[in-house]
């Protein structure tokens, strides 16, 4: 038994270590010889080409998993049950009537298109603490955080601020504005689209949910005043062989990314590991925050499809619902005080 | 040991799934009423079509004969274009049951926890893959 898991183990390995890419030797290269070195191309003026439509979508979790604690690699056998578990799954499971929870997920899984696949056989997306966790908040971070929940109207940014006074409470997810980053670079339940487009000095990565289109240059400009600050920070970009590296700063205080606001800083490194995959790895720093830097590594998958756009405000009746649904809610509440007998 | 080990298997396989349920881009949970389940019947007037979430508009009969229009919030555009939808593809008049929650605010707006044809069959459950009408992943497709 001992003998067969060392066996797996190390066939495991091989494939992780001949093939730059685990999906395309799923796809079709499987039993063919160790090919060459993946070689990337280049658009007309030279420069690596990353362009494409890709998905981000991933059924690999954000944190590693406390019952693959200490391990950096799911087995196959591990990765066919999660993908046989996502793709039979159509919602029901694990719902019960009449629940928060059964109301959040809405309908089954139509709704959603959060992938069926693992994408990488790694069993977090956090790849840096080794052990797959996202590290400890600083005492500074913790005590900005309880601040923070006794002021619910301060920030609509994060998880903390969930009130629902105004809609300035509200995620600026909800309310239409951005994820942020690197949210906007990370997985969600659906709209995990992006388009990758270049010129001479300049990379664009237009982003499906929620729409926008982040311009990076690469032409080696430094980064603007410290005093202009935005909802995406402001990126630079250069190239390191044929990785493209952003380093954004000049975040706003009004967002928050995991406790983290302006003193946010992000370098993500992207590369083409295959014809129809790309490596994406961004390390966040905030020593305000973070107890020490932390690094993702998420697959971008080629899709072959088109991007559609998400005119988030076209139709926003979730916020006018939540809002009055709230004042509703403080009627209620006050005509029981109002008729109970003291 | 085989089945305590696929045992194993399912049961990281369901915490997996469960940690990782998914979120609308807005708190469903915070617009709906977990404590005011409802079921409705009745036929489809139009599906607004709109971003951030489409719009299932049904009229239902009430007992007294009396008709009440309903909005019943449902995924988003995008993903049902990918998978097969179209705007017209739920045409009016169509007869469905909405198994949901009321909307907080008290107005005739639910979310369709389940959505059946009268006949039973799931909206939108036409395949045993993705739940998608022709996703590719059913072999019966083929």
């Amino acid at each position: 038994m001992r003998d067969k898991h060392l066996v797996l183990i190390v066939a495991l390995f091989s494939v992780l270590l001949l093939t730059p890419s685990l999906l395309i030797a799923q796809n079709g290269s499987a039993g063919a010889p160790p090919a060459k070195p993946y070689t990337t191309p280049r658009t007309p003026w030279g420069e690596p080409d990353l362009q494409g439509t890709f998905s981000n979508r991933t059924i690999t979790p954000f944190e590693r998993p406390a019952n693959v604690s200490g391990r950096e690699y799911f087995t196959p056998d591990e990765v066919a049950a999660m993908e046989k578990s996502a793709a039979g799954r159509n919602g029901d499971e694990g719902r019960t009537r009449g629940t928060r929870g059964d109301v959040e997920r809405a309908y089954n899984d139509f709704w959603w298109d959060r992938g069926t696949k693992v994408t990488t056989l790694r069993t977090s997306l956090v790849v840096d603490p080794p052990d797959g966790r996202v590290p400890a908040l600083t005492e500074e971070a913790r005590k900005r955080q309880a601040d923070e929940a006794k002021r619910p109207a301060f920030r609509g940014a994060g998880a903390n601020g969930r009130g629902t006074d105004t809609w300035l409470d509200r995620s600026t997810f909800e309310r239409c504005i951005t994820r942020g980053l690197p949210g906007a670079m990370s997985p969600t339940a659906y709209n995990n689209n992006y388009r990758i487009t270049q010129s001479p000095g300049y990379v664009a990565i237009q982003i499906e949910m929620l729409g926008g289109t982040r311009i990076i240059p690469t032409d080696g400009r430094q980064h603007v005043s410290s005093s202009i600050r935005q909802w995406m920070g402001h990126s630079t970009g250069r190239w390191e062989g044929d990785t493209l590296v952003i380093e954004t700063t000049n975040f706003t205080d009004k967002i928050l990314y995991r406790g983290a606001a302006e003193n946010l800083q992000l370098t993500e490194r992207i590369r083409r590991v295959g014809q129809d995959e790309l490596e994406y790895r961004v390390t966040i720093t905030d020593p305000t925050t973070f107890t020490r830097p932390w690094t993702l590594a998420i697959p971008f998958i080629n899709t072959g499809e088109d991007m559609f756009e998400y005119a988030c405000h076209e139709g926003n009746y979730g916020m006018e619902g939540i809002l009055s649904g709230a004042r509703e809610e403080e009627r209620k509440a006050a005509e029981a005080r109002k008729g109970s007998p003291r | 040991m085989n089945i305590g080990i696929n045992r194993g298997l399912l049961t990281a396989a369901l915490l997996l799934a469960i940690s990782a349920a998914p979120r609308a881009h807005h708190s469903f949970a915070a617009e709906f009423d977990a404590n005011q389940p409802i079921q409705l019947r009745g036929t489809v007037v139009r599906v607004e079509w709109i971003n951030p979430h489409t719009w299932i508009h049904m009229d239902v009969k009430k007992p007294d004969g009396a008709v009440e229009r309903w909005m019943i919030e449902g995924g988003t555009p995008n993903t049902l274009l990918r998978r097969g939808l179209k705007k017209d593809s739920l045409p009016q008049g169509t007869e469905i049951m909405v198994d949901g929650y009321k909307a907080k605010n008290g107005s005739n707006r639910a979310n369709g926890r389940d959505i059946t044809f009268t006949d039973g069959r799931k909206l939108f459950l036409g395949s045993s893959g993705t739940g998608a009408p022709r996703d590719g992943r059913d072999a019966s497709e083929k």
